[in-house]
């Protein structure tokens, strides 16, 4: 019983360092225009939109996070090998994974945007000063949660895989929970608030995206405090959840029918999801009524 | 990748070259395991390359829209498919791996609801994202009325768009897609597994229980790797977006399925080389 408890305590702490992870992840990503919607950041100085985001999109969300996660993950693992504090080690091998993050950040940002020189997009000094240490602090948060909770999947719930390998798994995950989930509020919501809301992006407006603030141009500063009210905490809630359950449901139900009642409950949790999810789209139909070509200029405005 | 994902035509069908040539190649790999190891090794690679195949059909059912979805130009996730596929089927390999004491049945059934729920919830918060934060109701480009639900799409899309939003049947297909993910994966992970802890000993000369260890990093190593590569062969098969087992590309199926399964074989054999040679 006592056991069980704890299981369960550290399931939860570990579900909580995955929503932090996830909404710090999304954050950074955002303020960096990882995801995909950066294509629209790319492609905007072509369509004669001159702006001051920040572009550092040459890999995806999840192989990126896989590397930075896997890389503090095998760094704190090290140093724990000869004997160093966990906490400290972890702090220290994220720390060193960010900084990796930090070169990342500023090449692909040199070269994605000195590759726009015939668009005559400029590359902006001053961006490089203040986003890059500001993606490079949520970078951290997420890289060093996630590490934690990796550490606490292995010493405390006894997982088989070694910490960076472990590292590499729920890095890769986070990335795909977080791109999956932050990316449409980031691309719809913040590049494209000239658009009707409650309508998708027309494809003719490809590249017209918001390049001004409420005083002056816009930096990707503002892109993390504005998706940080939704997008971010969306994916954490989706990537703790993500954990919390995976752990939550081997750890309750495992002792049942020699094992299957993890994958009984697993089947569960998907078809209550699936219930919940279905009443979300059919809220939705009703709730924004079908919109004939007419009509959608209206509501928009409304 | 274009502005809505590659086009519909171009390389629907079957090359008979290169399927003839994969087929060599797979039967190559098949005889030199036989050669080297018949019996146990061979077992492994032949459920190395059904998990491969497992890997590489599924990522055809997650719905995957790019950065056109994150516009709410398009159905479906706004990501990449090897991206979601990747992680969802190692979050399922994950599970697998937990479970793989339990037993073969138990921690294939735990890989593949591992990899179902990551992507059951990612598909809801995606909706929800869609629904109360950009007021974007379900609609798919692709069919005019869900299969499963029988809902209409035509009056709920936006004008100038291909659709947006994930509806109902592309939820399930990406629940299906995470689930074969992870079954693929953990099929790869638990062959891989035996091969190591049966060969090992003797190659390096050391005790069962010091291995277990070296054995568990290795198989999961290779099994995240089989992962990727699976996965992105999918992906260049599907070129783009996909909305899930009802869009039209999903019918390539069969191309990405057997360029998996030469891939597997020859990856697998690999692995397997590394431990019995």
């Amino acid at each position: 019983m006592e056991e069980l408890l704890f299981g369960i305590g550290i399931s939860a702490v570990a579900g909580a360092l995955a929503t932090v992870s996830g909404a710090a992840e999304d954050t950074e990503s955002d303020i960096g225009s990882q995801g995909d919607p950066n294509s629209q950041v790319q492609l905007a100085p072509q369509m004669g939109y001159i702006h001051r985001i920040y572009s550092k999109a040459i890999s995806g969300e999840p192989p990126a996070y896989g590397l930075w996660c896997a890389l503090g993950a095998g760094l704190a693992w090290a140093l724990m090998a000869i004997n160093y504090n966990p906490v400290l080690a972890i702090v220290l091998g994220s720390a060193i994974a960010v900084f990796v993050q930090g070169v990342y950040a500023t090449t692909a940002y040199l070269g994605r945007t000195a590759s726009l020189a015939k668009f005559e997009q400029p590359v902006y000094i001053d961006l490089i000063k203040s986003v890059t240490t500001v993606t490079m602090a949520h970078a951290f948060v997420a890289i060093f949660t996630c590490v934690s909770m990796c550490f606490l999947m292995v010493n405390a719930l006894g997982h088989p895989f070694p910490l960076p390998l472990l590292g590499l798994v729920w890095g890769i995950a986070l990335g795909a929970a977080g791109s999956a989930t932050g990316n449409p509020f980031y691309g719809k919501e913040r590049q494209y608030q000239t658009q009707a809301f409650g309508a998708g992006v027309p494809i003719s407006a490809s590249g017209n995206i918001v390049r001004y603030a409420e005083a002056g141009q816009r930096s990707s500063l503002d892109n993390g405090w504005f998706t940080s009210k939704m997008g971010g905490p969306a994916s954490g809630v989706c990537f703790g959840l993500i954990v919390f359950l995976e752990l939550w449901r081997t750890i309750f139900f495992e002792e049942f029918a020699a094992g299957w009642g993890a994958v009984i409950a697993g089947i569960v949790l998907i078809l209550i999801f699936m219930i919940i999810d279905r009443f979300v789209e059919t809220w939705a139909r009703k709730t924004y009524g079908p919109y004939n070509t007419e009509e959608s200029a209206e509501e928009a405005s409304s | 990748m274009s502005a809505l994902g590659g086009g519909s035509g171009g390389g629907e069908g079957i090359n008979p070259v290169g399927t003839v040539v994969g087929i060599v190649l797979l039967l190559i790999s098949l005889g030199l395991i036989y050669v080297l190891s018949p019996g146990m090794a061979l077992m492994a690679l032949i459920g190395v390359i059904v998990g491969g195949l497992l890997i590489g059909f599924g990522v055809h059912f997650v719905p995957v829209g790019g950065a056109p979805a994150a516009m709410g130009q398009s159905p479906g996730i706004a990501t990449g498919v090897t991206m979601l596929a990747a992680g969802a089927g190692l979050a399922g390999l994950f599970g697998g791996a937990w479970a793989a004491e339990l037993g073969f049945g138990v921690a294939l059934a735990g890989g593949a609801i591992g990899g179902g729920l990551m992507m059951a919830i990612t598909c809801l918060m995606v909706n929800v994202v869609y629904v109360y934060a950009m007021g974007i109701p379900a609609a798919s480009g692709k069919v005019a009325k869900d299969p499963i639900t029988g809902d209409t799409f035509e009056a709920y899309k936006s004008q100038g768009t291909e659709g947006h939003g994930l509806p109902f049947v592309s939820y399930v297909g990406g629940v299906i897609g995470g689930a074969l993910g992870g079954l693929g994966g953990t099929l790869i992970y638990l062959e891989l597994l035996s091969v190591y802890e049966e060969f090992l000993p003797a190659a390096l000369n050391a005790p069962a229980e010091q291995i277990i260890p070296l054995a568990v990093s290795m198989a999961g190593v290779f099994a995240v790797g089989m992962f990727l590569v699976n996965a992105v062969i999918a992906a260049y098969n599907i070129t783009g977006t996909i909305e899930g087992p009802h869009d039209p590309k999903f019918k390539r199926f069969p191309r990405a399925v057997i360029g998996c399964a030469v891939a597997s074989a020859v990856c697998g054999l690999m692995a397997i080389l590394v431990a019995v040679l």
